[in-house]
């Protein structure tokens, strides 16, 4: 029994190792490397991913017990060329620096534009409270959220 | 870590008889705990068992009685969405809402942060707020107990090896219900926390109250003296203070990078009289 | 305010969308053929005697194919004292202090082996404050420091790495004279840069011995010298290429892992990829220095300040590293942006058994500027004198001498403090308004830049400057495409490479706009008059006839037909005269020092810096008066910044600093719990979040730098210094109550308004 679940719709399986993280998985064996590494334990967010649509942190979900889930990572949405508003909103208020933390407040955005289109100030900066940005004091970032509501 | 097995058995019975014949294999709810556990090297389990296809630990369910049953599995995210909570159970989705960060309010459950058994999470005050039974599986047999007899000490709680929380029980409650947290930054661990679900009539009577201070000891505080003091009385500035002062000394809090033992005993009777002003 | 078609425009990043698309690759992201996975073993001990150290274990577990101790670097190196080692040779001097490092097929083969590797230590006392180093017969945390090259040749005291003293005028007679003098004690605590990548290098040795090195660092020149340094290489066989970089902070200053990642490759000969995880990096790496701050300032009636004397103590850790530059700064500072005539600045670094300090944004800055701010607003409130007022009567300007002579040549601070005036708003009942200045330098040691004209008349711009995060690659570009009249599109920013990129010392000390970008104006300038050269002839006419046109072309002002496109005349270059056009330009900031003849200095570790830079911003805050939790509403940020190559960029920077300067003033503590940090851990050590986050208000100022790039100087630094000293001056203006140290927690707001209570 190898367990799958789908990343960016594609079929993958669990590795044998039990202590595999979707993170690992991603990463190592994927070569999707736009979720980070930043901690390991669940604190930066830097691992963000979607996992059935909602915000999971990718280094906390054992690889093995995400049979039949849907992962969404950061390279899914310029999958077509083009990238995502959310993307382009990021860039042009300025809010991507180092750039570390951007593909997590990315998914994390998606998320909260799936259920909230039209999100305030407020909710933006709570969607985003699990991810630490050092860089830009994430005001940029929760402009460009409120601005892609309003695409 | 190689050779690690993983188990994802679909009936409740298959996981406790796992449980029960290696007592090295762990139990995994949600993984917002176990997970980093594993990352750190802090844990080196046999096996692993998912609870995820046991259908017997999910639902939120109000019964007709007035209580309502949250499956260990529900995450904190759904239990704060939730509109089975009503009255003084306010104080359950209250807490549920304000735990870590949206990411980890998407995954972690209630039943694995109850087995964990953190003295500085939020769950364990707020249950024993809500005078909570922790409903327990094992292969010995069911039981269930009381929630301020449940959380026992740091990491410590009253399941015993190869048993499970199922299910979580809240009995109904009347009047409104808080989980008042204070912390350092927002997605911190508590520095103090005061749950509490309370029945205030609009002329500031007290008829019922509950109050359970969680992040100042091995286990939440509950002061039967205090709330005797303030149950049938009217709520005025220097009862509730006097209430504070008996939890305060109640409590058996440490020194540590969030606050020393004589903080939070300074601060508790403020957050109790707060806690208590919003459930007018 | 744009008269220029590039600079002056929020260019978007050059590599924002890479970033934002999740393609952008640092070090953890990079995989080689062949490559082993590299850890690193800590110290347990914070001062110990290293009996032995078994790796057999370790080296016989299958997968694993190197493991090194300190026997396998032997040299002493540092920046101002050889002092350091890779790997601990004899003793080892702070928990978490790096002993042994392993290579191994897999990152879990990796941390297994380090595990086998038993180390037999013997117990040495300790001393975990500067309090304790400094007492008499303190145990020595360097017992051979005598023995140790040293780049500032003074007498030191036991368990101390640098000693600074600067003076000017006679503060003793000024202080008699004085009307009103503040003193007081100030304590700030070390900060850690939490940088969101943790620090990682990638090497790989080629069949003839020569190492590349891939890492997240500040410089790729300080990683090639060090490393062949470390290795006893000379610096042709090491080439360092920054892979992109996840912040810094000044944390990657200086080497981290790369010297373990070059051996390992070059003794297994494999790649070898070193990336540390987070809690190894929160226990081996550096923090900020904390420091005790004695400072005393004078002022006469009429508000004048006249006299300032400081006693500074830096806890450096158990290395020395760039120590005594942070100390040569902070008492450059310490004066203040004012007037001061009479200064006794003294300072001093300890030797501590605890991890290292070393530079931070800020670079003792804010330390210095935390003391000094407050005791403004102290003299201030003595004389009854608004504290924008008094500033602005004692500020510097254009003209102005600071400490050691260097003359202000462009000085915003004015109208920094004039526009956060007209920006304040009433007081809101239950708020705290409190303001902070700061000064700082825009600059620091040397640089370089290479422009060339391709083939097709594009351009390509080497500098050696990392961009870490702020924008260096965006704005450099920028100044390049304006000089050349180019669509930024046009100018391709190279990765800094030793082997490809002219040096540069550094991406730190606010000094990449400033510095590279003059190297770059200058380089753009030499590339530009090459083209015009050739247009010249092309067109048959005079040099000075001619004019650029937007989008890359050469032509007669004043005769709109008569021009020819950067491609034609690069073709001309490349093919029949002349040869490539390139141009390159070398900048070393010449004015700065001390002037013998004004200021009186000892123990100096800093020489000539650069242009200096101002700001100023206001704090809003509540207190809760139950818990004594600090709510910081909002915050407005004035700085000068020359011109505003990239505003949005500029906007950037304030944001991120005035963040950091946030957790700086309210949440970040690495505590000590005896030997052991208590909170080396993310759980633990909190920085703001979202949520924290007040609305912060940049004001741009702009006074043109003469010697600036299109007058701009740097930004990186100074928004982090003033939030601290603002919000505790917020504090005093809304409880009355002054808090020395920091950060300010809840707890000790409370403590304070209790015995304001009493």
């Amino acid at each position: 029994m190898n367990p799958t679940f789908t990343v960016n719709g594609r079929s993958c399986s669990a590795p044998a190792d039990g202590t595999a993280t979707l993170l690992d998985v991603l990463r190592d064996q994927l070569a999707l490397t736009g979720a980070k590494r930043g901690c390991n334990y669940g604190v930066c967010g830097t691992c963000s991913v979607l996992i059935d649509g909602v915000l999971g942190r990718a280094c906390l979900a054992l690889a093995a017990d995400c049979a039949g889930r849907e992962i969404v990572t950061v390279e899914a949405l310029d999958a077509d060329g083009t990238p995502d508003p959310i993307q382009q909103r990021l860039v042009a208020a300025g809010a991507v620096q180092c750039g570390f933390c951007t593909p997590a407040m990315v998914l994390a955005a998606r998320g909260l534009l799936a259920v909230n289109p039209r999100p305030s100030r407020a909710e933006a900066a709570a969607a985003i409270s699990g991810n630490i940005c050092r860089c830009s004091g994430y005001g940029a970032i929760v402009d460009a959220i409120v601005a892609a509501g309003h695409d | 870590m190689t050779g690690v097995a993983f188990h994802r058995p679909s009936r409740l019975d298959d996981v406790l008889a796992l449980l029960a014949a290696d007592e090295d294999a762990r139990p995994l709810a949600g993984g917002q705990t176990l997970v980093p556990m594993l990352n750190l090297d802090l844990l080196a389990p046999s096996a692993i068992i998912s609870l995820a296809d046991i259908g017997e630990l999910r639902g939120i369910d109000r019964r007709d009685d007035g209580s309502v049953r949250i499956g260990a599995m529900e995450t904190h995210a759904r239990i704060a969405a939730s509109a089975a909570f009503a009255g003084g159970q306010a104080v359950i989705p209250h807490a549920a809402g304000q735990i870590a960060s949206p990411a980890i309010r998407n995954f972690g459950t209630i039943g694995g942060a109850c087995a964990h058994g953190d003295p500085a999470s939020d769950w364990p005050a707020a249950l024993v707020a809500a005078d909570a039974r922790i409903e327990i599986a094992g292969s010995s047999g069911r039981r269930d107990v009381a929630a301020a007899d449940f959380f026992q000490d740091f990491l410590t709680t009253a399941l015993q090896p190869g048993e499970l929380v199922t299910g979580i029980v809240v009995p109904p409650l009347a009047g409104r219900g808080i989980h008042h947290r204070f912390s350092r930054v927002d997605s911190d661990y508590a520095t103090v926390i005061v749950a509490c679900a309370a029945d205030i009539a609009p002329d500031g009577t007290c008829n019922v109250v509950r109050l359970a201070i969680g992040a100042c000891g091995p286990h939440p505080a509950r002061s039967d003296t205090a709330e005797a003091l303030l149950t049938g009385r009217m709520l005025e500035p220097a009862l509730i203070a006097q209430a504070g002062q008996m939890l305060a000394e109640a409590i058996d809090p440490l020194d540590d990078v969030r606050g020393s033992a004589a903080y939070r005993r300074r601060i508790l009777p403020g957050l109790i009289a707060r806690a208590l002003e919003s459930l007018r | 305010m744009t008269e220029f078609g590039v600079v002056g425009t929020s260019a978007p990043r050059l590599d924002g969308i890479e970033k934002a698309t999740g393609r952008a690759a640092y070090v953890d992201d990079m995989v080689r053929p062949g490559m082993l996975h590299g850890a690193v073993l800590r110290s347990a001990y914070a001062h110990a005697l290293i009996v032995s150290v078994d790796v057999s274990a370790a080296l016989a577990l299958p997968g694993v194919h190197c493991v090194l101790t300190g026997d396998d670097f032997p040299h002493r190196y540092g920046a101002f004292v050889q002092d350091e080692v890779v790997l601990a040779r004899g003793r080892v001097r702070y928990v978490g202090e790096p002993v042994a490092a392993v290579a191994a097929e897999t990152p879990a083969l990796a941390r297994e082996a380090l595990n086998l590797i038993a180390v037999d230590y013997e117990e040495l006392p300790a001393v975990m404050t500067p309090a304790e180093a400094l007492a008499p017969d303190a145990p020595l945390v360097h017992e051979d420091f005598a023995a140790y090259g040293r780049r500032v040749a003074v007498p030191l005291p036991p368990n101390v790495c640098a000693v600074t003293t600067i003076a000017e005028g006679d503060a003793d007679a000024a202080f008699a004279d004085c009307d009103v003098v503040v003193e007081g004690v100030y304590r700030t605590q070390p900060q850690v840069h939490v940088y969101l990548e943790p620090c990682g290098a990638l090497a790989e040795a080629d069949a003839a011995g020569k190492v590349t090195v891939w890492s997240s660092c500040q410089s790729v020149f300080r990683v090639q010298a060090t490393v062949a340094e470390v290795l006893g290489l000379p610096m042709s066989r090491i080439r360092a290429i920054a892979s992109k970089v996840g912040g810094a902070f000044g944390g990657k200053s200086d080497v981290t892992v790369q010297p373990l990642a070059a051996l390992l490759a070059l003794r297994s000969r494999r790649p070898v990829k070193l990336v540390l995880t987070r809690d190894d990096d929160f226990m081996m790496m550096r923090t900020r220095h904390p420091a005790e701050i004695w400072m005393k300032t004078g002022a006469m009636a009429d508000g004048r300040l006249v006299a300032r004397a400081a006693r500074i103590t830096l806890d450096g850790g158990a290395y020395a590293e760039d120590s005594s530059a942070v100390l040569g700064f902070a008492l450059l500072i310490a004066r203040g942006p004012y007037r001061i005539d009479h200064i006794r600045l003294e300072g001093q670094v300890a030797y501590t058994n605890r991890l290292r300090a070393a530079g931070f944004r800020g670079y003792g800055n804010p330390q210095v500027t935390f003391a000094g701010e407050c005791q403004i607003d102290e003299i201030a409130a003595r004389l009854g004198r608004d504290p924008i007022d008094l500033r602005l009567q004692n500020a510097v300007r254009a003209g102005d001498d600071w400490v050691g002579g260097q003359r202000l040549e462009a000085c915003g601070l004015v109208e920094c403090l004039e526009r956060l005036r007209d920006a304040l708003p009433p007081r809101m009942p239950g708020r705290g308004i409190g303001v902070a200045c700061v000064a700082h330098i825009s600059g620091i040691l040397s640089t370089s830049a290479i422009v060339r004209v391709l083939e097709d008349g594009t351009v390509t711009l080497s500098t050696g400057a990392v961009d870490l995060g702020e924008g260096a690659d965006t704005v450099l570009s920028q100044i390049c495409a304006e000089t050349l009249g180019v669509p930024l599109d046009r100018v391709n920013y190279a990765v800094p490479d030793t082997d490809g990129s002219p040096y540069n010392w550094s991406t730190g000390g606010s000094r990449v706009t400033y510095m590279v970008g003059r190297a770059v104006t200058a380089a753009a300038g030499q590339a530009r008059d090459r083209l015009f050269d050739h247009a010249a002839e092309m067109l048959e006419c005079a040099v000075v006839d001619l004019e650029l046109r937007p989008g890359g072309r050469v032509g007669i002002a004043g005769v709109p037909g008569a021009e020819v496109a950067f491609r034609d005349i690069s073709a001309r270059a490349h093919w029949a005269v002349g040869g490539p056009i390139i141009g390159n330009a070398s900048v070393m900031f010449e004015g700065g020092g001390f002037d013998p003849k004004r200021s009186a200095v000892t123990g100096n570790g800093i020489g000539r810096l650069g242009a200096f830079v101002f700001g100023a911003q206001a704090a809003e805050i509540e207190v809760d008066d139950v818990t004594g939790q600090i709510a910081v509403r909002r915050i407005w940020a004035a700085h000068d910044v020359g011109r505003a190559i990239n505003p949005t960029a500029v906007a950037g920077q304030i944001a991120g600093g005035v963040a950091q300067g946030l957790g700086y003033a309210l949440y970040e503590d690495l505590c000590f719990d005896g030997p052991n940090p208590a909170n080396p851990t993310l759980m633990d050590y909190k920085v703001p979040g979202a949520k924290e986050m007040p609305e912060i208000i940049p004001i741009i100022v702009e006074h043109p730098e003469p010697s600036g790039p299109f007058g701009a100087k740097g930004i990186g630094e100074p928004p982090l210094v003033p939030v601290a000293p603002a919000i505790a001056n917020a504090l005093a203006d809304v409880r009355g109550v002054r808090l020395r140290q920091l950060p300010l927690t809840p707890e000790r707001v409370l403590d304070a308004l209790d015995a304001a209570r009493t």
